[in-house]
């Protein structure tokens, strides 16, 4: 990628990377509470692990995005 | 489902042994000769009888081929010292290239016709990406010896049931994304140059396809190897 900058590059990758991290977060954590709730506790907690593990991926995946935004090497102004 | 000639699977074939017709097949033998493991040992016999023939025998004042190889490494090391320093370049080196010219080696391959990437199997993305993820950590444990845990828990004690968890699943998350981009580009690309090659492939409609192929066969072997130096180098730096 002459002309584009390697820095560019590598910002770029690491950035594309955080939509597939939000949605893959959530569906690892939708399904791990699914699993919780219907192999291991056989249906006795039925909505509630499902519930707060979806609420642990949707956390995992803005945790992702807080520390993508807040980084300190992304937009300091060096060329 | 309808699937291209693929000249290794018709020799094979020839040869009366089973190669599936599907993605995997049931018995151990059809699983060995499934296209993608096949395609695979191609790509390895190719990476590993090139540079010998290439090369020969490395010489002080080096020949052209020499030449070549060396800008290759030597450009690929300078890549990695960049991100990951010196000393971790040095010695994950001989995995992240071997990555590199396998994935990118395997991508270009299915842009000849009777010929198949091996990467648009998940079952190939998905082990390459667990060698990365279980290096990761390995790194991590022999960098920071047992300590290396405390990066899971987060910068507060009375935080840690609630970061746990989420740094748990950000780790898995990882594995999800990196085989599954991998998988998804090169799979969308055989298909759709597979699509084209039967709608029109007599008035050469997969052209601008098969570039774009190039392009995304570069562009992915990139981001798989950057991607791993930086969860390399992340765990291997100190916990913040």
């Amino acid at each position: 990628m002459a002309g584009f900058g390697k820095e560019m590059t590598k910002m770029l990758i690491e950035v594309s990377t955080i939509g597939m991290t939000v949605s893959f977060s959530i569906f690892i954590g939708v399904g791990f509470g699914y699993y919780l709730d219907t192999h291991v506790f056989d249906g006795r907690t039925k909505p509630w692990f499902t519930l707060i593990f979806l609420g642990f991926g949707v956390a995992a995946a803005f945790l992702n995005l807080y520390r993508m935004a807040t980084r300190k090497d992304i937009g300091d102004g060096k060329e | 489902m309808e699937h291209p000639i693929l000249f290794i699977s018709v020799l094979l074939e020839a040869l009366h042994l089973p190669v599936p017709h599907g993605l995997v097949g049931d018995s151990l033998l059809a699983k060995l000769v499934s296209p993608h493991m096949t395609y695979t040992w191609l790509v390895m016999a190719f990476l590993i009888i090139m540079p010998k023939l290439t090369i020969g025998k490395v010489e002080m004042v080096p020949g052209k081929a020499q030449n070549f190889w060396e800008a290759v490494i030597s450009g690929m090391e300078g890549f990695m010292a960049e991100n990951m320093g010196k000393e971790g370049a040095r010695m994950m080196f001989p995995m992240l290239a071997t990555f590199a010219f396998y994935i990118l080696v395997a991508n270009m391959i299915g842009l000849m016709p009777g010929f198949m990437s091996p990467t648009s199997n998940l079952n190939i993305t998905l082990g390459c990406t667990l060698i990365v993820f279980f290096t990761t950590h390995i790194l991590g444990f022999k960098f920071h010896g047992i300590n290396y845990y405390k990066h899971f828990l987060g910068p507060v004690w009375w935080l840690t049931p609630l970061i746990a968890p989420i740094e748990i699943i950000s780790h898995l998350a990882r594995i999800l994304s990196l085989s599954i981009r991998l998988f998804g580009n090169i799979m969308a690309k055989e298909t759709l140059l597979g699509i084209l090659f039967i709608l029109a492939g007599a008035y050469f409609a997969p052209l601008p396809i098969l570039v774009l192929g190039v392009f995304v066969s570069i562009v992915q072997a990139l981001v798989f190897v950057l991607l791993s130096i930086l969860y390399f180098s992340a765990s291997m730096e100190h916990a913040h």
